[in-house]
């Protein structure tokens, strides 16, 4: 009897102190891992979609929640302190699992100012070919929305790698669509 | 002091964990694509090992015995977790690249192994030096083999070109079949070394004493394979 209750309390002590420790850490770290996140996965996309930005698109980020509940970060990008593109991350299943991308929006004449892969887990030397500049180079000043060649746009997939372009453009076609349905509110929250 | 440099140095090269102990290697296979990427890892373990290690010799005289193995868990998780959340926020790109090897680092033999085998059975100075010993064996050995990965795969040396120009990577060493041959040849030599030096010694130790058996050296070279 002694020994069960002693365990029973070694162990709860134990497990209560790393639980406590743990959730600490994970407090004080919270704002410093979402920033490294966006800086280090979605930072380097949204950079090159867009060079000429002149604020920080990450550091001006801000969340908007969707009509159906979900919430993402929209990343700005100012000229002159006027608004001149959007950029959201969306997802596409690819080969390998969801396939991330960044979408850039110009909002003066709503085409494309571009696209970068943030996260993908395909094929390498196949898939990942989607990352090459000749795949991403047809994108930018793209109306919407945009199909393969293969469905009767004028985009061109990277042969062999089917999947992984329709992920690409099953993402961008998303994005899209969030896009036009934020459009008002983000013209509104950066005059 | 001395009993402090004893335990410190073994991890060091008698019982280097990948290539003696024959421990954690997952990561060792499978982390060890690059140099840099093998010194991250290898210090996690480090970082890992010696506090679990210290903490677990901190609290030996009051865990039952029967549940000693949850505790150990408990703890080395504790820390895996820390190690994970501050390489999150401080060190990003190198999470990325290690990805599910950090939090598998709990299940690695070698914390759970030196815990049961040294931490849970001496004073805390000794598990203390016990950990950065074999902490440091297992950096060394990741980078090590890190190092020969990415020079001959890739031709760098934690991201700087070494090789001649022209010089073409051997795509096979940066993938998983690589990490197999690295560590069989390098496990090769090692135990080769070994060998001839056990050879030497009992040769030596024949000619000044017989042994009773006629110094077939059959002994000695199962003691050497003992060892390994």
């Amino acid at each position: 009897m002694k020994s069960i209750l002693q365990m029973i309390i070694v162990l709860s002590l134990l497990c209560g102190t790393a639980g406590f420790c743990l959730s600490y850490l994970k407090m004080t770290t919270a704002s410093a891992i979402e920033s490294q996140a966006l800086t280090f996965v979605q930072g380097p996309a949204i950079l090159d979609v867009f060079k000429a930005a002149e604020n920080s698109p990450i550091a001006d980020r801000k969340s908007f929640t969707l009509a159906d509940g979900r919430s993402l970060n929209v990343f700005p990008c100012l000229q002159d302190g006027k608004l001149t593109g959007v950029a959201l991350e969306q997802f596409g299943p690819g080969y390998g699992g969801d396939l991330g991308v960044i979408v850039g929006f110009r909002v003066e004449d709503d085409t494309l100012a571009g696209i970068g892969i943030t996260t993908m887990k395909e094929t390498a030397g196949v898939g990942t070919r989607i990352k090459e500049p000749a795949f991403l180079r047809q994108f930018p000043g793209k109306a919407v929305p945009v199909k393969l060649r293969s469905q009767g746009g004028d985009i061109d997939a990277v042969s062999g790698a089917t999947i992984s372009s329709n992920a690409v453009i099953t993402a961008v076609a998303s994005a899209v669509d969030i896009y036009t349905e934020l459009k008002p509110l983000l013209l509104e929250t950066w005059k | 002091m001395n009993r402090f440099m004893q335990e410190f140095t073994k991890g060091l090269w008698k019982e280097i964990p990948p290539f003696r102990l024959m421990l954690g290697l997952c990561p060792v296979l499978a982390v060890t694509k690059s140099a840099e990427s093998g010194v991250g890892m290898g210090l996690a373990v480090l970082f890992v090992l010696t506090l679990s290690n210290m903490l677990i010799s901190l609290v030996r005289n009051f865990i039952p015995s029967k549940v000693r193995i949850a505790c150990f868990i408990t703890i080395s998780a504790t820390l895996v977790v820390a190690v994970e959340l501050l390489m999150q926020a401080y060190t990003y790109p190198l999470y990325l690249q290690l990805g599910i090897f950090v939090p598998l680092i709990v299940v690695n033999c070698i914390i759970l192994g030196r815990a049961e085998a040294f931490a849970a059975k001496n004073p805390v100075h000794l598990a203390i030096a016990d950990g950065l010993g074999i902490g440091l064996g297992f950096t060394m050995s990741l980078t090590f083999l890190g190092s020969i990965r990415e020079i001959l795969g890739a031709g760098t040396w934690f991201g700087h070109p070494v090789m001649w120009d022209g010089f073409q990577p051997f795509t096979i060493m940066v993938e998983a079949p690589g990490a197999f041959l690295c560590l069989g040849l390098t496990l090769a030599a090692m135990n080769y070394g070994t060998h001839r030096s056990i050879m030497k010694q009992s040769r030596e130790n024949a000619g000044n004493t017989p042994s009773a058996c006629g110094g077939c050296r059959a002994c000695a070279m199962g003691r050497g394979s003992d060892n390994d």
